[in-house]
């Protein structure tokens, strides 16, 4: 057996299963889709103070993260919950199977769903928002790279908080949607401003800053070592808790 | 059919339980288990909910830590988890565990890449008899269908052992029967069975041996027919009392205890050939027959009932004379 194969055939299950459930894509692709079209068509060309990206521009950026995020955190934590609760994830820990091939598949598959949705945004930008193809490509690759590690480790992390799969919805978006807010996703944080201090100790807004930063003309690589520093800080925390925590099983009532 | 598979053999015990012990908290789930299973062989374990059933076969399964005793798989310690003994080993838990987006084909499909040599895919779904929903999604079956699902999902990596944590709940009478052929199949083909079920006719039909778990011990272990001292237990004779005919003037041995219930006498007999031979005697030179003649021996469930204390009071010697437990389905007739 060899575990490679096994988790590209993971990969390949975990796509149709992904396609096939309309309410997972809706928030990955519909939201910052729409989004994108209703702020792009009425917001003002000003620039964003401290960048060189006007603000429907910095919308298609923001609306990135927000779908990587949806992709990686809230999807993978949602599906965890699910399977755990109807016994997927215990049928799966009787079978040979590697557990780097399981995580590998549910990566893997997250990794098409983010090439897709930034393939879409992107051309949307440069189609309706005159936004320049990435000056830095290979930092905007990194970023979204070093993203995909750290709200995946996340979204396997949150699962350790839920105790059923009832209540996973309100506890995953109740912890991600008050950071999203403040973050500066749905509009640019004031630099310097109490709200971008709190909104710093949080992976959101580092992401989105160091995608900023690539895709905007510069000089150098384009790469934020500080923002993909504090993300991958918090990568390693969801990794550390999920491997010490984490629960194959739901509770169950004693 | 797909062709029988010759299964690994070795030496001749598939598990191996020494005084297993495990408790939640200040709750001792299990107190002290042994058992075993021979290869080749279907063990039935039984128990009231809380019994520990479930407990016992989790920790045979690795899903579970013990907390004292031996225990061997397959030669293999199951807490260590061994990948090389969880490609031998087919689990079918109670949830219906699978993906509700995959198709029947593709959830198989999913399941026989983790194996070295899987059972063909296209058998399987034969075997459990899902033919016509092999490309429907696990979503649309109906809860016996996706029982049978997760049957197959646990027999195509071609396992040497299976576990199968009540297994027909749900399915109608004909679907249980399939279901049973698919177990006996299996056996047939040299595997070990070990199936927990609340059904005393599964047990009845399946098991080489049953093992009686309740409040976390072994209160019986034996063969469905001698279980509990069955084949020595106490018969029920019952037939319709002919017309004209009073209970006093049968010839009956003094004592017998038998009563008239809806125009059928019924007594309990420990040695009831001497008794129907006079009873028979007598019909004959009357030239009536006894119309509804039945003796049975306790049923499984009686037995059943009587060792997990369900029953009050009356035990396996008033099983059956109550009536309704004789005139159950199949059960005492064996």
């Amino acid at each position: 057996m060899n575990d490679v194969r096994v988790a590209a055939h993971q990969v390949r299950f975990e796509q149709k299963a992904y396609w096939r459930n309309p309410m997972a894509a809706v928030f990955t692709f519909a939201f910052p889709i729409v989004f994108l079209i209703v702020v792009g068509t009425t917001a003002g060309s000003s620039e964003v103070p401290g960048t060189t990206l006007r603000y429907d521009q910095y919308v298609v950026v923001a609306m990135l993260t927000f779908g990587l995020i949806s992709a990686c955190y809230t999807n993978l934590a949602m599906s965890i919950c699910t399977r755990r609760e109807t016994g997927v994830l215990k049928r799966m820990r009787g079978t040979p199977i590697a557990i780097g091939s399981y995580v590998g598949g549910l990566v893997g598959s997250v990794l098409i769903v983010v090439t897709i949705l930034t393939v879409i945004v992107v051309a949307m930008g440069m189609a309706f928002y005159h936004l320049h193809f990435p000056y830095h490509p290979a930092a905007v690759v990194v970023t979204l790279l070093v993203g995909i590690v750290t709200f995946s480790s996340l979204g396997l992390a949150v699962t350790i908080l839920v105790p059923n799969a009832d209540a996973a919805p309100a506890i995953v978006n109740g912890i991600y949607l008050p950071v999203v807010f403040i973050s500066g996703v749905f509009y640019p944080l004031a630099q310097g401003s109490v709200l971008a201090r709190i909104a710093a100790w949080f992976p959101v807004f580092h992401m989105i800053r160091a995608l900023v930063v690539a895709f905007e003309p510069g000089p150098g690589t384009g790469f934020r070592g500080h923002d993909l520093g504090v993300m991958l800080v918090w990568a390693a925390a969801g990794l550390w808790v999920t491997a010490r925590r984490f629960r194959w099983e739901p509770r169950r009532p004693t | 059919m797909p062709p029988v598979q010759p299964v690994a053999t070795g030496p001749d015990v598939a598990i191996s339980v020494r005084g297993l012990t495990k408790s939640y908290g200040d709750f001792a789930a299990l107190r002290g288990i042994d058992l075993e299973v021979r290869r080749g062989e279907v063990l039935a374990l039984l128990g009231p909910n809380g019994a520990g059933k479930t407990t016992a076969v989790e920790i045979l399964e690795g899903y579970r830590a013990r907390d004292g005793g031996e225990v061997t798989v397959l030669g293999f310690d199951p807490a260590r988890r061994d990948r090389a003994l969880r490609a031998r080993v087919g689990i079918v838990l109670q949830e219906c565990a699978v993906d509700p987006y995959l198709t029947v084909t593709e959830a198989l499909d999913q399941r026989a890449l983790l194996y070295d040599d899987p059972r063909p895919v296209d058998d399987v779904v034969g075997l459990v008899g899902l033919g016509e929903k092999a490309t429907s999604r696990v979503k649309v079956l109906s809860g016996g269908q996706q029982r049978r699902l997760d049957l197959g999902l646990a027999l195509v990596g071609n396992p040497e052992l299976i576990f199968l944590d009540e297994p027909t709940t749900g399915f109608d009478p004909s679907a249980r029967r399939e279901a049973w052929d698919v177990v006996r199949d299996l056996c047939a083909e040299g595997r070990t069975v070990v199936l927990t079920t609340h059904y005393m006719d599964e047990a009845q039909a399946l098991a080489d041996s049953v093992v009686v778990l309740a409040g976390g011990r072994v209160v019986a272990s034996g063969t469905p027919d001698t279980l509990g001292g069955r084949d020595h237990g106490v018969s029920t004779v019952r037939f319709a009392l002919p017309a004209g005919v009073a209970l006093a003037d049968l010839p009956l041995p003094t004592g017998s205890g038998a009563v008239v219930r809806g125009g059928f006498v019924e007594f309990a007999s420990a040695e009831p050939t001497g008794v129907l031979h006079e009873l028979t005697r007598w019909a004959l030179e009357r030239g009536e027959g006894l119309v509804g003649l039945t003796v049975l021996r306790p049923s499984l469930e009686d037995v059943y009932l009587s060792l997990t204390g369900a029953v009050d009071g009356t035990g396996v010697d008033g099983s059956g004379v109550d009536g309704t437990g004789v005139d159950g389905p199949g059960t005492g007739a064996r």
